[in-house]
């Protein structure tokens, strides 16, 4: 195998498990841009995974499967949102509240699926026409999940709608500076809600893809930890979707090389390798914190209206 | 609602008391009983054995291995008499925690070191594993067979050199590519991991890892694979070769009996060690329980045929047929492992007509010469 086949099988696989960390990061995106933090990333995942699987079981149609992940995440996350924004209560705590509550229901309910194959399952597709460009076809248009081409057109419509648009200044204005935004006449509240829920919408599908398209079967626990990866692909792409995009991307790469590279390199190094990335951007991320850091300036604090 | 409460008190309390006198059974799993794979086939057996013994049962998933003594602390704590620890790293927790309760009965699967109160069992797959690779040899068209592996210890050694070996019996140019994960319970691991090996021209598959993720990853690519622990066809039914499967009542009803009618305390388990083969029924090949050799490869296992010492020349579908039978005994005629072997370093390490003893097999840590990767602790 030459060097070239090599990359794009790479960059083909990174793309792959690129994905459910691109549509989860992306949801904490705006989440944490409208200034709340929501740790329960695995938990909403893993309701959208077995949501998602459930469905797509009764009913034979993966993409209704895959649409109510979604919905079943932006439930879920709803109970974050109530909790951290009206009851204004912790949002670390509660985010990993979620989590517990997440992983320990679908643990419990998804008895009744382990062990069942998934008959029709959400099929990888290649783009006419695209896959037939040298290298490009093969590393990017073939054999991958309608998800994977949809994230990525997602993030830049949300890129786009953050920097370029009157509600991307809305949201962004809510996690820098939420009084400035009421004093505007507008509701911080409302804002911050539907950024919580489009977020555990968007986990709900990452995990969806997971029971679904990528290993398409129901075991307990199935997302593994990526959900605390996507929350770090968040801090890593400075809260800006194109450079989550990448993230996402440079995570999938990582994680498909520890695989990969084992003749050559110890596979412990290998699978710490995320991990130590992570920690090396906080670190930087610290390190440059005022000014540049991109950190949402309120992130974390819950908005009390008419108090200094 | 006054009497209805009081009601519930005293049902609770007739409930409770009636509990008082059942064995009661701890636990502790490495991972969730919803693998569909190793902790999946031991809560399978627990459930059997709550059903026919009458014993109860408390359950911990997911327990770290190196911190499974808080565990047992809580086991005990609400009763347990008998704590069974179904994986090799628990041995520190296992050892520790006997001392702490000595009045407590320990099980330790796949363990290698026993004590008073210390039992270890195994209901072990080489044989299977040796039969499987016969088959991967004859199947695979790259020369190019793959193993997802999980954690490089001499349990999972020794199954990928038995599988190695029975793929050399069937295939002298083929080899045995490994990929190692680093976890038992790693499922999104072992997609990544087989595609990697099919990007390297990997075309059958075997595996330890507790999800039937391999086998539909390379079912997939309509590339044949071997089903671990539970009954996988279902996920590959039109490429699943064969498989291992195990049922671990056979050993958990036997012990228990034992406990309950006092043949076994926790003074006298010096020397309990369970190891269940072919010939115990503990374990089979298949996979399925009804498939035992799938049959679309039939064809294929018939028309390869390979020359034996033993059994002069004959179709590798025969030969499988003809080596299960002779495992298939209390006392079998054929092992894997009757030497000589020489390892991928050149060295001897069985010396003819000799059979590996148990505990050379527990401690086995190196390479068959087909075997291809990196592997940890290999010796020098």
């Amino acid at each position: 195998m030459d060097a070239e086949n090599w990359l794009v099988g790479i960059i083909g696989r990174a793309l792959a498990f690129g994905t459910p960390l691109l549509w989860a990061a992306l949801g904490e995106t705006y989440v944490e841009r409208a200034g709340v933090v929501n740790l329960g990333m695995e938990g909403m995942m893993l309701v959208g995974a077995l949501t998602g699987f459930a469905v797509t079981m009764a009913t034979d149609n993966p993409a209704l499967g895959i649409l109510m992940a979604g919905v079943a995440g932006a439930v879920f996350s709803a109970l974050h949102a109530f909790v951290t924004i009206t009851l204004r209560a912790n949002q670390y705590v509660s985010g990993l509240a979620l989590t517990i509550l997440g992983t320990g229901a679908t643990g419990l309910i998804g008895k009744a699926y382990e062990g069942q194959p998934l008959l029709t399952t959400l099929e990888n597709i290649s783009v006419p026409v695209l896959k037939d460009i040298p290298i490009l076809g093969p590393m990017l248009f073939t054999d991958q999940s309608v998800l994977t081409y949809l994230g990525v057109l997602i993030g830049v419509l949300l890129w786009l709608l953050l920097y370029k648009s009157r509600l991307g200044i809305m949201l962004r204005s809510a996690g820098e500076n939420p009084k400035a935004v009421d004093a505007q006449g507008l509701n911080v509240t409302l804002i911050r809600y539907a950024a919580v829920i489009f977020g555990g919408f968007m986990a709900g599908i990452a995990g969806g893809f997971f029971s679904v398209a990528y290993r398409p079967s129901w075991t307990q626990g199935t997302t593994g930890g990526v959900g605390w990866i996507a929350l770090a692909i968040v801090i890593f792409g400075r809260w800006n979707p194109m450079y989550v995009m990448l993230g996402s991307v440079f995570f999938g790469a990582l994680y498909v090389l520890s695989f990969r590279l084992q003749e050559k390199l110890s596979p412990d190094l290998l699978n710490m390798m995320p991990y130590l990335f992570v920690i090396l951007v906080l670190i930087l991320t610290a390190i440059g914190k005022k000014g540049s850091g991109g950190v949402p300036e309120a992130l974390g604090t819950p908005y009390r209206r008419g108090e200094r | 609602m006054k009497k209805a409460a009081a009601l519930a008190l005293t049902v609770a309390l007739v409930s409770s008391a009636q509990a008082a006198d059942k064995l009661k059974v701890g636990w502790i799993y490495i991972g969730p009983a919803g693998d569909y794979g190793w902790t999946y086939a031991h809560d399978q057996a627990r459930k059997e054995v709550e059903k026919t013994l009458g014993v109860e049962n408390l359950i911990v998933e997911s327990v770290p291995e190196a911190q499974a003594v808080p565990y047992i602390d809580q086991l005990v704590k609400q009763g347990a008499k008998v704590i069974f620890a179904t994986s090799f790293g628990y041995g520190p927790s296992v050892k520790e925690a006997a001392k702490k309760y000595p009045d407590v009965i320990f099980g330790w699967a796949t363990g290698v070191e026993r004590g008073p109160n210390i039992a270890n069992y195994m209901a072990d797959f080489y044989q299977i594993y040796y039969l499987n690779g016969l088959i991967a040899g004859a199947l695979t068209k790259s020369n190019k067979v793959g193993y997802v592996a999980a954690v490089p210890i001499p349990e999972v050694k020794r199954h990928i050199n038995a599988f190695a070996l029975g793929v050399a019996a069937a295939n002298p140019k083929a080899t045995v590519n490994v990929t190692w994960l680093k976890g038992f319970y790693d499922p999104n691991g072992a997609k990544e991991a087989t595609e990697s090996l099919i990007a390297q021209g990997v075309d059958a598959f075997a595996f330890t890892e507790d999800t039937p993720t391999v086998s539909q990853v390379a079912d997939k690519k309509g590339l044949p694979s071997f089903g671990h622990y539970s009954p996988m066809l279902k996920y590959a039914p039109k490429t699943m070769a064969s498989g291992q499967l195990v049922d671990w009542s056979i050993f958990y009803t036997d012990f228990l009996k034992k406990v309950q009618n006092g043949t076994y305390t926790a003074k006298n388990l010096q020397n309990v060690d369970y190891w269940q083969l072919l010939g115990d029924k503990a374990v089979m090949m298949g996979a399925d329980e009804k498939t035992l050799i799938n049959p679309v490869y039939k064809a294929k296992l018939q028309s390869v045929k390979v020359k034996t010492a033993d059994l002069g020349t004959l179709s590798v579908y025969d030969l499988v047929l003809k080596r299960l039978a002779q495992m298939n005994k209390k006392k079998p005629t054929f092992d894997p492992f009757k030497g000589p072997i020489v390892d991928r370093k050149g060295k001897t390490v069985v010396t003819k007509g000799k059979i590996p003893s148990v505990k050379e097999l527990t401690s086995m840590e190196w390479a068959a010469k087909n075997v291809v990767g990196s592997w940890p602790n290999e010796p020098k």
